[in-house]
């Protein structure tokens, strides 16, 4: 059953990426693509058909006509796309991202994208920088039990694996030693072969991501830096030239919510290519969308 | 998360007896401060916040500590050797060389074979965040003494304090003076005011973060201010942000003291180690005193916060990039240590 993407577009240059990358999906990986569009009250009906009528531009110069949906809402765009993600069962969503000024980043992930990976119900794409065709992967796998990344992606999005020519298992070990009487062999500088030689929880975890992997016909490359998290992702997917990067996002609620920093939104705030955020299953604590009495329904169209 | 064993009562007339030496070492040494201004003001030439600055980062390599010099600062002040400016220089120079003695530690672990980078980089990094927000707090600070802003805000109590210990430490102090010249009395309550620290180190509960207590709580990234937070409640009862660096060894051989949280910690940790200097500068019974270590913690607050509400991520990517600079070759370690030395002998110098 192929993979059914969701690209959002407000017709902005931005905003293309994601339909760009849903147009390579759907070529590519044989994904159901339907592009999106959200409107706000009171703006006029042409304006969803302008920017549709674009999309169609943009993804026609990939896939022919008829060979993907359209859909156009009414209302908040996160709490819509949210919605139709929702409704539709979707197993992806795309959504464009402006590439913002180096000194701005770390304040900027556009307020749309923040909400929509904070609760849609399945996997987002932030699409940053140049698409192209996803041959080269980075998966950084932050080492947590609970939330095993590779296993979510495995299970999830086995699509985006198939057809990879290049898988990369990242590990960013962020720990230091306190002083210096800790001993080296706490593992502080160890490499991959070091920690699955080890058998240290990170090490099980690198060592499972292997098999799991292998078990799809993909052979990763195991790596471990050291060093903050976002800024060895950024280093490592650009030595790498990668396509795609996939994280997790696992930061939950209560006491962890209010004392703990926000990696992922960091890494999305500082990544100049595609992230692919995959919330813990059960992790996403959306909250019912707000819809008002005399909201449109959905208008489905298909590609002409 | 932090366990204490039962109370052992022979701290508490330890830290008693460690007080009472305390308030003898300040009083020691503002009797003998005196016969040392012909060395400080005429033969080192402090006269200015600059060579003060040099000097008290100079004698803090000596004494292996800030707090005893930022005590002499006090002390200085109040017999007229230096002024408030030139105490202020003191105690920020006192937080600069402070850090070395985990530097000099961390040096000889790398003679017995360590890696430069497990026997240095906490040493670094604890230098680093000293220096970077204390460098732009000097202006801050000596605005604020400029303006004479804070010299309303005073703490009584400290006659009030030494008051209770006055009847045991007018003699000891009287047979000292007697027996020794006015430098050696200075010395002496050096010396005194060291062991002091050492004997209240010994009177803290034995606080031992174990692991299993713990737990997975180590492993997350915290934001900045919980950990800057953390960092000034710690070393408030501690009042040494050695003690509370120490405190995370434990942690790190399990792997669970992560970079994102060490460099708030610290933060936190210089800004509220100040607290003894505080205790000395109300003991001395010197609102001038008072007010130059309130000015010296206010600074130091205002750029922390600063720098922790906007742009933290880019601050700390910079100081973790300067410490790997420093580790990168023996080149650069050596250049890096010539600085250490060079630069407070130069503001001492000119």
């Amino acid at each position: 059953m192929p993979i059914r993407v969701l690209a959002a577009t407000g017709g902005s240059t931005h905003s293309e990426l994601a339909l760009k990358l849903g147009a390579e999906l759907a070529a590519t990986r044989g994904a159901a693509l339907t592009a999106l569009t959200v409107v706000k009250e009171g703006d006029p009906a042409w304006k969803a058909t302008g920017i549709l009528s674009h999309a169609r531009e943009v993804l026609g110069e990939r896939l022919p006509a008829g060979s993907w949906r359209e859909e156009r809402r009414v209302g908040h765009p996160a709490e819509e796309i949210i919605a139709v993600a929702e409704e539709g069962n979707y197993d992806l969503v795309l959504l464009g991202e402006r590439q913002h000024h180096r000194l701005m980043t770390r304040f900027f992930l556009g307020s749309t994208a923040a909400r929509v990976v904070e609760h849609a119900p399945c996997p987002v794409v932030v699409v940053k920088g140049r698409v192209g065709p996803i041959d080269r992967l980075l998966l950084c796998d932050s080492g947590v039990q609970e939330a095993p990344l590779v296993d979510q992606l495995v299970a999830r999005l086995p699509e985006l694996l198939r057809g990879a020519r290049a898988v990369t298992v990242l590990h960013v070990m962020s720990q230091m030693p306190a002083g210096p009487a800790v001993e080296d062999g706490s593992g502080l500088e160890a490499q991959a072969a070091d920690l699955i030689a080890g058998q240290d929880e990170t090490g099980r975890v690198l060592s499972r991501d292997q098999q799991l992997l292998s078990a799809v016909g993909v052979t990763p490359r195991l790596k471990v830096r050291h060093g903050l998290v976002a800024p060895e992702l950024a280093a490592e997917a650009a030595e790498m030239g990668a396509d795609l990067v996939v994280i997790g996002a696992h930061r939950g609620a209560g006491w962890r919510r209010i004392l703990l920093s926000d990696l992922a939104h960091e890494i999305l705030a500082t990544l100049d290519r595609p992230v692919l955020v995959m919330r813990a299953p059960g992790a996403a604590d959306r909250e019912e969308p707000d819809r008002e009495a005399g909201a449109e329904e959905p208008d489905r169209e298909a590609g002409a | 998360m932090l366990t204490r064993r039962r109370l052992h009562w022979y701290k508490l007339p330890l830290f008693a007896f460690s007080l009472f030496c305390f308030i003898l070492a300040i009083t020691l040494m503002k009797d003998g401060a005196r016969s040392l201004a012909p060395l400080v003001q005429q033969r080192l030439h402090v006269q200015g916040f600059a060579d003060a600055l040099g000097f008290g980062w100079l004698a803090s390599y000596l004494v292996m500590s800030g707090s005893p010099v930022a005590a002499t600062a006090m002390t200085f002040l109040d017999q007229g050797i230096v002024d408030r400016f030139g105490a202020y220089g003191m105690i920020v120079g006192s937080r600069m060389g402070a850090s070395f003695i985990v530097l000099f530690i961390g040096f000889l672990y790398i003679l017995r074979g360590r890696s430069r980078m497990a026997g240095l980089s906490m040493g670094l990094l604890s230098l680093a965040v000293a220096w970077s927000i204390q460098l732009p707090a000097i202006p801050v600070g000596l605005s604020l003494l400029a303006s004479g802003r804070l010299d309303g805000l005073q703490l009584g109590g400290g006659a009030d304090l030494k008051g209770l210990f006055d009847i045991v430490l007018d003699p000891v102090s009287q047979t000292l003076r007697g027996l020794l010249p006015d430098w050696g009395v200075f010395l002496m309550g050096l010396a005194l005011i060291l062991g002091s620290f050492n004997l209240l180190d010994r009177c803290l509960p034995q606080m031992s973060l174990k692991e299993s207590q713990v737990g997975g709580l180590g492993r997350y990234a915290y934001k900045p201010w919980v950990m800057f937070t953390l960092g000034s409640l710690v070393t408030l009862i501690s009042m040494s942000v050695s003690v509370s660096l120490g405190l995370l060894v434990p942690l790190s051989e399990r792997g669970l003291v992560r970079r994102e949280n060490v460099a708030p910690y610290i933060m936190g940790a210089n800004i509220t180690t100040f607290i003894d200097t505080l205790l000395v500068a109300v003991l001395v019974q010197n609102p001038d005193a008072f007010t130059v270590v309130l000015t010296e913690m206010l600074s130091l607050g205002v750029v922390a916060l600063l720098v922790l509400v906007i742009r933290y991520s880019v601050y700390e990517r910079a100081l973790l990039r300067a410490v790997d600079w420093v580790l990168f070759s023996r080149g650069h370690l050596a250049a890096f240590m010539f600085s250490l030395f060079v630069v407070p002998v130069i503001l001492l110098a000119f």
